[in-house]
This record gives C-alpha cells, sequence and structure tokens, in this order.
C-alpha cells in the first residue's frame, strides 16, 4: 500500500509519552477521554499505537504556523 | 535559531512574547526593516502582544452559534439551483449550496465525484506517459474500441476493433492482434461465452440460438470495463503552470481514490479527490478534516464568498471529525447525539425524542444553550455563566 504520511494532507503523526500526556492534561485541566478521538484503524495512525494511547498531531495550520492537536485512540 | 540582522536582545523580548510563530516572524520583519533600539522593540513586541490578547476569543463566547450565523447568513445568498459549469477542464461539478449542504450532510457519495491527480517525474513532463496514465485510470467500454453490429442470420454479435484505437490504448503492447486477444478473452470472462477471434474481428453468440439473448449479449457488452477504473467515465489532461515549470494534471468525473493512490507513475502525495469519505479511508480522519475545510471554503469562494473567516470552517471540520470519523450535522449525527433530551427534541421529529425519553427514563440536566432557552432559565454563556454574590461586609 502507498506510504500514508507521505501525503501532503496528512500531518505528522506520533506517540505521546505517558509522563509528557500528564502535563498536557494538566495544562488543558481534562480527562484523557475528553480529548477528540482517533481510530486504531485509522490509515494514518502509527502502526505500534493502541488503544488509549494519545497520539499527538502537528498541523500546518493556516490561522498560526503550526497548530498541535491530540487525539486518543479508540478502538 | 538565531537570527543574522538582530540582536541577541532584541530577539529574546520577542521570544518571550505569546505570540504564535508567524506573528513573531512579522514582527522581526518590522524590526528588521525600521532598525529601532531595544527599547522601541520591546514597546512594539508588547503592543502585538496586547492587541494579539485582545483578538482572541472570550471565555464563554458562544463560539459555535457565530460560526452556524457566519456561514448561515451568506449561504442565503447562494445559488440555490445546482447550476453545473465547465470550470477547471469541462468538467461538471456540483456548487453553491448544494455542494454545502452535501459537505455538511457528510453524503457518502458527493452528487459530482472528481479527483484531481498528480503525476510524478517524467509522467508530468511527457504528454506521452501522461496519456499512459490515462488510459489505465479511463474506463474503457467496448463502443470506444470498434464498431458492433448483430447479425440476426447466424445469431452472432460481431465487433470490429478500431486498430488504431487499440495502439493507443494499450501503449506497451506491439502487435495488434495480443490486444485483440486480450478483449476477447475479457468478453469470455465476463459474458461466459465462447469467441472466435481473428485479426480484429471478434465475434460470439449465444448458446442456444435465441433474438432474445443475442441483445441481452450486447446489453451486457456494452457495459463490460476492458481497461481502466470502473467508476470513472472520464480523464481530462491539462497542462499546469507551477514554480518548478508546466506540468500535467488530470481531471477525472467519478472517482476512485484508493485505486488510483497505487498506479505507477501517479504521485501519491498530492492526489486529490472531493469525497471526503474516500479521503478518510484511505488516509485517515486528519486528512479528511482538511478535506473537508479546503472544499468548503472553495465552495463559498466560488460564489464570491471568501470573506467568511476560515476559523468558522475550520471549527465545524472540528467538530464533523472530532469522534474520529466523519459525522454528520444534523439528526443523524452532531445534533442527534446531542447528552440533553430536550436539545434533541427541539430539533427534529420532537415526539419520538420525547417517548423515548420518557420510556427510558432519560434525566436533563439543562446545562446547554437549547435547554435553558425551552425552560426559560438563563444560558450558560458569557455572563449568564457568572454567578455574583454581595459581600456580607463592607471594609
Amino acid at each position: 500500500m502507498v506510504d500514508v504520511s507521505q501525503h501532503e494532507l496528512v500531518p505528522d503523526h506520533s506517540i505521546v509519552d505517558e509522563d509528557v500526556l500528564d502535563d498536557v492534561l494538566e495544562e488543558y485541566n481534562i480527562k484523557k477521554t475528553d480529548l477528540p478521538k482517533i481510530k486504531r484503524t485509522d490509515p494514518a495512525t502509527p502502526d505500534e499505537a493502541e488503544v488509549g494511547d494519545v497520539i499527538k498531531i502537528v498541523r500546518n495550520s493556516r490561522t498560526t504556523d503550526q497548530a498541535v492537536v491530540y487525539r486518543l485512540v479508540v478502538s | 535559531m538565531t537570527r543574522a540582522n538582530v540582536t541577541d536582545d532584541i530577539e529574546a523580548i520577542v521570544e518571550d512574547t505569546d505570540l504564535p510563530r508567524r506573528l513573531k516572524d512579522d514582527v522581526y520583519s518590522t524590526i528588521e526593516e525600521r532598525d529601532v533600539t531595544v527599547e522601541e522593540a520591546d514597546q512594539i513586541a508588547k503592543a502585538v502582544q496586547s492587541r494579539y490578547q485582545e483578538t482572541r476569543v472570550d471565555p464563554l463566547d458562544p463560539v459555535g452559534t457565530v460560526s452556524a450565523q457566519s456561514i448561515g447568513e451568506p449561504g442565503t445568498q447562494m445559488t440555490m439551483n445546482t447550476f453545473h459549469y465547465a470550470g477547471v477542464a469541462e468538467i461538471d461539478v456540483t456548487q453553491g449550496l448544494p455542494r454545502l449542504i452535501e459537505l455538511v450532510d457528510a453524503r457518502k457519495t458527493p452528487d459530482t465525484p472528481m479527483m484531481t491527480v498528480h503525476l510524478e517525474d517524467e509522467y508530468a513532463t511527457d504528454r506521452e506517459k501522461a496519456h499512459e496514465v490515462v488510459w489505465k485510470i479511463e474506463a474503457t467500454r467496448i463502443l470506444a474500441l470498434g464498431d458492433i453490429s448483430t447479425n440476426v442470420a447466424d445469431m452472432l454479435v460481431q465487433i470490429d476493433l478500431n486498430e488504431e484505437t487499440l495502439m493507443e490504448r494499450w501503449p506497451t503492447v506491439d502487435q495488434v492482434e495480443d490486444v485483440a486477444e486480450e478483449i476477447a478473452e475479457t468478453i469470455e470472462s465476463k459474458l461466459a461465452v465462447q469467441t472466435r477471434q481473428a485479426g480484429t474481428m471478434i465475434e460470439f453468440g449465444p448458446e442456444e440460438p435465441s433474438y432474445r439473448d443475442l441483445l441481452q449479449l450486447v446489453e451486457e457488452l456494452r457495459e463490460v470495463v476492458f481497461k481502466g477504473i470502473e467508476d470513472i467515465s472520464r480523464v481530462v489532461i491539462r497542462k499546469e503552470e507551477t514554480d518548478e515549470g508546466e506540468e500535467f494534471v488530470l481531471y477525472t468525473e467519478g472517482s476512485a481514490f484508493g485505486d488510483v493512490l497505487g498506479i505507477e507513475g501517479i504521485d501519491a502525495s498530492r492526489t486529490t479527490c472531493n469525497n471526503i469519505h474516500e479521503i478518510y479511508r484511505n488516509l485517515g480522519i486528519e486528512a479528511a478534516r482538511e478535506t473537508l475545510i479546503n472544499e468548503t471554503m472553495h465552495t463559498l469562494e466560488e460564489q464570491g464568498l471568501d470573506d467568511v473567516n476560515i476559523r468558522h470552517l475550520m471549527l465545524v471540520a472540528d467538530i464533523m471529525t472530532n469522534r474520529g470519523e466523519i459525522e454528520s450535522i444534523g439528526r443523524h449525527g452532531i445534533s442527534g447525539n446531542k447528552e440533553s433530551v430536550l436539545a434533541r427534541a427541539a430539533y427534529e421529529v420532537t415526539v419520538n425524542h420525547l417517548l423515548d425519553a420518557a420510556i427510558h427514563g432519560e434525566v436533563d440536566v439543562l446545562e446547554g444553550v437549547i435547554e435553558n432557552v425551552i425552560v426559560g432559565k438563563p444560558v450558560q454563556l458569557g455572563t449568564g455563566d457568572v454567578d455574583l454574590r454581595m459581600g456580607a461586609s463592607q471594609d
């Protein structure tokens, strides 16, 4: 299959480490389940990601240069 | 990162502000142009920062409502009827209000699916090579290859293939006979008949002599796809200017995004289509969100409504992709999945929602906007969310 991450519409997806994640959740004062979701089967989800992991997505934003968002992996 | 034209002091000041990257860069370029002192640079940075913070959305601002109005008002000025037009490369594309509705409804297939196929390397610069890709994509049916005639006396369907067309559409095969053989084989497997092939002539007939079966075979023969992708009925090739010169770009009527990505010669990093579901299946939710924003903005721009702020469309796309899959805005999507019974009932099919809620003993905690409007309480937005109490003591 084609390498999805090479497509210009697909931003960088990477798995967030547990301790970094705690800082993020604390900053926004939310629970992990409040994050937007991404499917485990999503073509852009990193292969080693499991349900419950959080994916960090760095978009080229139209309004700021780069926007960082997080998505929780769900089944 | 150090900048050549500003001192470390100025850089420290600017980097210290609460500004996004792009604004910081703007501040740098202004400072570079004007040749300012460190104190002045500090003032500039402070002024930009306070202006930036002022223009941010306030806490408890009803951004969704503002977005709804900001997209809804221009929507009233859009063309109601689907005027298909010959725009880019003479391909009909649904536009205006019908297209916008299609997008927010997240229809499984758009009215007029299309793809923009970019090519890579020599395929993008050489017209012959580009055409090779066109023949791989465009569905080739029998009528494009030759003439069909029905011989009622002998109960035979006769095909007279056009030699030139065959050589053009199968550029990799040298012999016309080989192509004709391939076509005959395709017919045999698709229609389950025995064929006789000689040169560019192919003939076959029904097992038992039957006029009805004969006509039936001709009907089926017209639908058989000999080359290319079934869903793509037409491909238009266009030369376009880019930064690095000219390249050929293909526009297709009909889409099969997943199939096309794997074809040799196609640039799988730039090829797109206008079906958000196909993008979602092949590239994921983030790409689908991006396409949604692009498509909605493009639809508005086409109608001269380009002063709608992109942030509104981004918000819509964010909500539609929030659960990791594409949800429509409406009864079957976002509005239908709301927690509050009253909010759902206020939208559509009121009685059903109230009845179901009564049967299941649902509770409404009255947190949202609609519920509070219904019961006549202050909405928990803006100043409505703040409780003020007077202090008992005075000092």
